[in-house]
């Protein structure tokens, strides 16, 4: 897969600019809440586990694990004809259980992706401009 | 009145042909279902004063009341959520009406050429827009688009958990096809499938093979819903509504995207209520019509809202027990979303109510109790109907 995405393009929106921002800037952010420390995911106004209003954009470590995957091979848009097979991953980061996220897996040997493997995040450029938040397999898989 | 049970009934049923290229507009195809209902329910279209839909369907409710002679509207309500919401959420929609007196006799409709996108988009194709908002901007630009793919990441970590392998899903398929093979008016008859069929047929999005999908179909089904001290003076012998549920919660993202281990899911919370309301256990439900956009989907169905435990989905549906006529739970016994017609559900719906008339092709024998969901991994709907009180 090359290391630049032609699928549709992120709109930031209220709510979400600073995601996309700090992306652009390679580093992966999410709103933790003031009240219950707690991160949550996709962005919300308030904290999905305590109706928290306060937030601060925190910086993740971009380390988790594979929590569920796909092998697409059949294009349902015109930009994945030349892409298939790629991966869809769902990482769970390790700042927090149940704090999933989905993304791409790249340089990956298809018949290897596993469930629990360690993935890192990286960056690669939209089409249009944006940086996109994806995973690699983590060099060292000994936690695993 | 406590729920809905037994105030309501469907007393009408009808179809289009399902095909791939109606060469009508979705107005046609909702006025031709909708008048066979009323027709079947030897009412006519003066006698109907409340329609429901759903949300994303194209059709209007005044063009479709104008078109068919309805002379006046005392309800009209939508509900959202394509497939989750539709089937049997229009239908506990205007059964709530006529219970309340609001309405006396509402038709609950779904009509679309979803398969020609002649007015509906495929669901199986991705918009071609350059950019994604909301919860897409998080998944589009990864190349997750499709109902499939997102049902695939739940499959694949359904069967990390439990063990589940792709022959499983392949029963469900399979029990599906076998019926559509006793159904002339199937989209699959005369097209048998075995297993070793379904483990051939060529990957989709890991692990969902083509046949693990639904088809995609142009097509209009419709129910006429009126009280039962109405419903036992018409046409066709009455099928209760013996309870109703909508569910959904925090878990639904906003595509189909499911934590599947979440304890509660949107049939759980469903199931918590729907026996209760209609007196009855899962030991007396005699058919099944789950909900089938995806095989794995039904497997989870079916433990979500308790015929099994969690996990325990790969098991039951082996052994033949959901196909007609040997099968102890026969499964959307005309052929579903899988093999039949993709009307949203609304075709099995239909089917619901043939088996307690007792002129279903796959009849079951002296069916009293039908259990019918619909689509999970979105807040969903579900009904139990009777045969009889």
């Amino acid at each position: 897969m090359s290391a630049q995405s032609n699928f549709p393009y992120p709109i930031p929106e209220y709510g979400s600019e600073p995601y996309w921002a700090a992306c652009n800037e390679l580093r992966l952010v999410m709103q933790r809440c003031a009240t219950c420390e707690k991160f949550r995911w996709q962005p919300a106004p308030l904290c999905t586990f305590c109706a928290g209003e306060e937030f601060a954009w925190t910086p993740l470590s971009g380390r988790g694990k594979i929590t569920t995957w796909t092998v697409v091979t059949h294009p349902v848009h015109p930009a994945a004809v030349e892409r298939v097979p790629y991966v869809v991953v769902e990482v769970e980061l390790e700042e927090q259980a149940g704090l999933r996220m989905l993304s791409n897996l790249l340089e990956i040997d298809l018949g290897s992706i596993a469930i629990g493997a360690l993935v890192t995040v990286d960056f690669i450029e939209h089409a249009a401009g944006q940086m996109l938040p994806v995973f690699r397999l983590t060099t060292s898989q000994e936690e695993i | 009145m406590d729920s809905i049970c037994d105030q309501a009934c469907i007393v009408g049923i009808g179809h289009t042909e399902y095909s791939k290229d109606s060469g009508r507009s979705e107005l046609k195809l909702a006025c031709e279902a909708i008048g066979a209902a009323i027709e079947d329910a030897g009412l006519c279209p003066a006698d109907i004063d409340g329609i429901t839909k759903f949300s994303m369907d194209n059709n209007d409710v005044v063009d479709i009341s104008r078109s068919l002679g309805i002379p006046h509207l005392r309800f009209f309500s939508e509900i959202p959520y394509g497939g989750g919401g539709g089937p049997l959420g229009t239908v506990l929609l205007a059964a709530m009406a006529v219970a309340t007196g609001q309405a006396s006799a509402v038709v609950a409709f779904r009509a679309m050429n979803e398969r020609s996108g002649r007015g509906t988009l495929r669901f199986g194709q991705a918009s071609t827009a350059a950019g994604a908002a909301g919860a897409a901007s998080y998944a589009a630009p990864y190349g997750l688009f499709s109902p499939a793919q997102m049902v695939a990441l739940a499959a694949q970590r359904h069967m990390h958990l439990y063990g589940t392998e792709s022959k499983h899903f392949g029963e469900v398929a399979v029990a599906c096809r076998h019926h559509a093979n006793l159904n002339p008016d199937a989209t699959m008859y005369r097209r048998p499938m075995t297993i070793e069929d379904h483990q051939n047929s060529r990957m989709i999005t890991t692990p969902l093979r083509l046949y693990d999908c639904c088809l995609e179909t142009d097509g209009g089904a419709a129910v006429v819903v009126t009280r039962s001290d109405r419903a036992r003076d018409l046409r066709q012998r009455p099928v209760y509504i013996a309870s109703g549920g909508l569910g959904g919660g925090p878990w639904n993202h906003r595509f189909m995207v499911r934590d599947i281990e979440s304890p509660k899911t949107e049939a759980t919370i469903i199931a918590e209520r729907l026996f209760t309301d209609a007196g009855i256990t899962h030991a007396d439900i005699d058919v099944i019509f789950v909900y089938d956009h995806f095989t794995p989907l039904v497997l989870m169905a079916l433990e979500e809202f308790g015929f099994c435990e969690r996990g325990e989905g790969k098991d039951f549906v082996g052994g033949g027990r959901l196909r007609w006529p040997d099968g102890e739970l026969p499964l959307n016994t005309s052929g579903g979303n899988l093999s039949e017609g993709y009307i949203h559900g609304m075709q099995n719906t239909i089917e619901a109510v043939r088996q307690l008339r007792g002129t279903a092709r796959c009849q079951v024998s002296d069916a009293k109790h039908v259990f019918v969901s619909a689509g999970n991994a979105v807040p969903t709907s579900a009904m139990i109907l009777k045969g009889a009180i």
